[in-house]
């Protein structure tokens, strides 16, 4: 059984443009899966129709094998989604608010205060629980929304931008969690983001979107794979020596090897044919390489 | 099995909080019925009391209104009969009327424009739980502003009754009134609220559009008084059992428009 799965999945708003476009998905359960494009690609519509806000136009997708068209509750009972249009109450107080969420859980009083108190304790919120929800920062608000997502220990947990308006450090520490998360409990995480950097540290796969349709998914090796990006062995010589083969790169010769186990053979090769090697280093592809090479392809296809 | 299970339950408790946190929400339901069960009969209780009958104009067109079988009152005590059975009756209605309007609109617009609806949306509640638990928060809240509102009115009428020594105000019009028509113009209040919740993008708009609704309530007051009809208990059963079938049109109408897709529009 998939966490999530989605096929020929398309939601046009108006009936001309197309918001998601046949969006063909299957994560598997555990990891977090990074969900990746810029601003008005189609994660938020994505995340509304998975967990049933939005009907689709055509297709049809499943979390944990129940559609969310037809059962929107059970997907409910058993996700978490945090988005950035989904508000929580200003005028209850931090610990008011998780206890009703957790309430419409049906959970018990006795279960709805243990698992606020814990949640608030953990997202370091603790010490403003008697505060309304209006004096909080953006910050605090945010890891509150995390907290109210949280409440029912999902399955799966859609989150959409949740380090957006957070400071550094919130967002590492919000970060950490949603690894520690996946990890310890098994939860699978869908997590739409725009932030590379932060995708590349805690997700296990990718799913690369723009203007409402999949680039490309897969793990960091298979995408780089798929696009022809590969390892760079990077050397720095004295200065005015060069390298046959290598091309400058700000200072550094660079090649690309298909592992790093071929940079002990290139290394030996290149100090015996008489250069003297100040450095050396191995240059992985980056998330954001990939993704910007998925962008530009897709681009020059178009 | 229970009526309203405890998670629609929080949400009812949720709603009474948010409502009564809303000023403008909070003043209707306590200024309303002030002005229109305590400060308006006051008032014309001590005009009638104090200012002599042939100094006041339309004594005589507003006699015309009394029935027959109490034309043995006295001026006053027929002004007061007429003020509490011609005209108190339509400041009544006002109060389930906007009590019911103004909690709707803040139960159901301001959820939406403080983006909270999503939230809840996203909950294991159905559609219909969340829409049976926010319908019966507001006509509970209304309901206990228009019961308290009868008591109110209630002890002020029957303070005048003993100053002027007249059978207790209670009869069938007022029966009917309470126990029938203000109970479905609640409904009436609250359903229409919810569609009207669709197109508006805020609380104090659809507020400004519930202003329509008390239109039916004016053209009853002014018929009575230009004489072209005169309520009564039977007038008032047909008007209510109108009422209750356009609710259940509404209640329709608008469980099918609460829809996730509608609602974050």
């Amino acid at each position: 059984m998939f966490a999530i799965s989605a096929k020929n999945l398309t939601k046009s708003y108006d009936g001309r443009i197309f918001a998601l476009n046949d969006l063909n998905l299957d994560i598997p359960q555990g990891g977090v899966f990074g969900f990746l494009g810029p601003n008005g690609a189609g994660k938020t519509t994505t995340v509304k129709l998975l967990t049933g806000l939005l009907k689709p136009t055509k297709g049809e997708c499943c979390v944990l094998d129940l559609a969310p068209e037809k059962n929107p509750c059970e997907v409910h009972r058993l996700c978490g989604v945090m988005t950035e249009t989904a508000r929580m109450y200003g005028q209850l107080t931090g610990m008011q608010n998780l206890v009703f969420f957790a309430q419409a859980f049906g959970m018990s009083k006795e279960a709805c205060n243990q698992r606020g108190a814990e949640l608030l304790k953990e997202l370091d919120l603790w010490d403003a629980r008697d505060k309304k929800l209006s004096a909080y920062s953006t910050g605090m608000e945010q890891r509150l929304s995390l907290a109210r997502a949280l409440i029912n220990r999902p399955q799966v947990l859609f989150l959409d931008e949740p380090t957006s308006g957070l400071d550094p450090e919130s967002s590492q520490a919000v970060n950490a969690l949603i690894t520690a998360l996946a990890k310890n409990t098994g939860t699978t995480v869908f997590l739409c983001t725009h932030q590379l950097r932060y995708a590349q540290d805690i997700c296990s796969n990718y799913g690369i979107i723009e203007k409402g349709s999949l680039l490309a998914a897969g793990d960091l090796p298979t995408l780089c794979k798929n696009i022809g990006l590969q390892i760079k062995a990077g050397f720095r010589l004295t200065e005015g020596d060069t390298l046959e083969g290598f091309t400058a790169d700000n200072g550094w010769w660079q090649t690309e090897v298909k592992t790093e186990q071929d940079m002990p053979q290139l290394l030996k090769k290149v100090i015996e044919s008489g250069h003297d090697v100040f450095e050396a280093r191995l240059v992985k592809p980056t998330l954001e390489d990939v993704y910007f090479g998925y962008v530009e392809r897709q681009g020059v296809l178009q | 099995m229970k009526f309203v299970s405890s998670a629609e339950q929080a949400v009812v408790n949720k709603d009474f909080g948010e409502i009564w946190n809303t000023k403008m929400a909070r003043n209707t339901l306590l200024a309303l019925p002030i002005i229109m069960v305590v400060f308006l009969p006051v008032m014309y209780l001590v005009m009638i009391f104090f200012i002599p009958a042939d100094q006041m104009n339309g004594v005589d067109q507003m006699l015309k209104l009394l029935p027959p079988e109490f034309k043995s009152f006295t001026v006053q005590q027929s002004m007061f009969y007429i003020m509490t059975n011609v005209v108190c009756p339509m400041f009544f209605l006002m109060i389930p009327l906007m009590a019911s309007s103004v909690t709707a609109a803040c139960s159901f617009v301001g959820e939406k424009e403080r983006g909270t609806i999503q939230t809840l949306l996203l909950t294991p509640l159905s559609l219909k739980s969340i829409f049976k638990a926010k319908v019966l928060g507001c006509i509970i809240l209304s309901g206990i502003s228009t019961a308290i509102s009868f008591v109110v009115y209630s002890i002020v009428i029957s303070i005048g009754d003993i100053i002027l020594k007249m059978p207790f105000f209670l009869n069938w019009n007022w029966l009917v009134l309470v126990l029938l028509l203000a109970p479905a113009i609640t409904v009436f209040g609250v359903i229409f609220m919810v569609l009207v919740s669709g197109r508006s993008k805020s609380y104090m708009e659809s507020f400004q559009t519930s202003g329509y609704i008390v239109l039916p309530i004016v053209l009853l007051f002014v018929g009575q008084f230009t004489g072209l009809f005169q309520l009564n208990a039977i007038i008032l059963l047909m008007i209510a059992v109108g009422v209750i079938l356009v609710d259940l049109i509404l209640w329709f109408l608008a469980a099918r428009s609460f829809t996730p897709e509608k609602l974050l529009k």
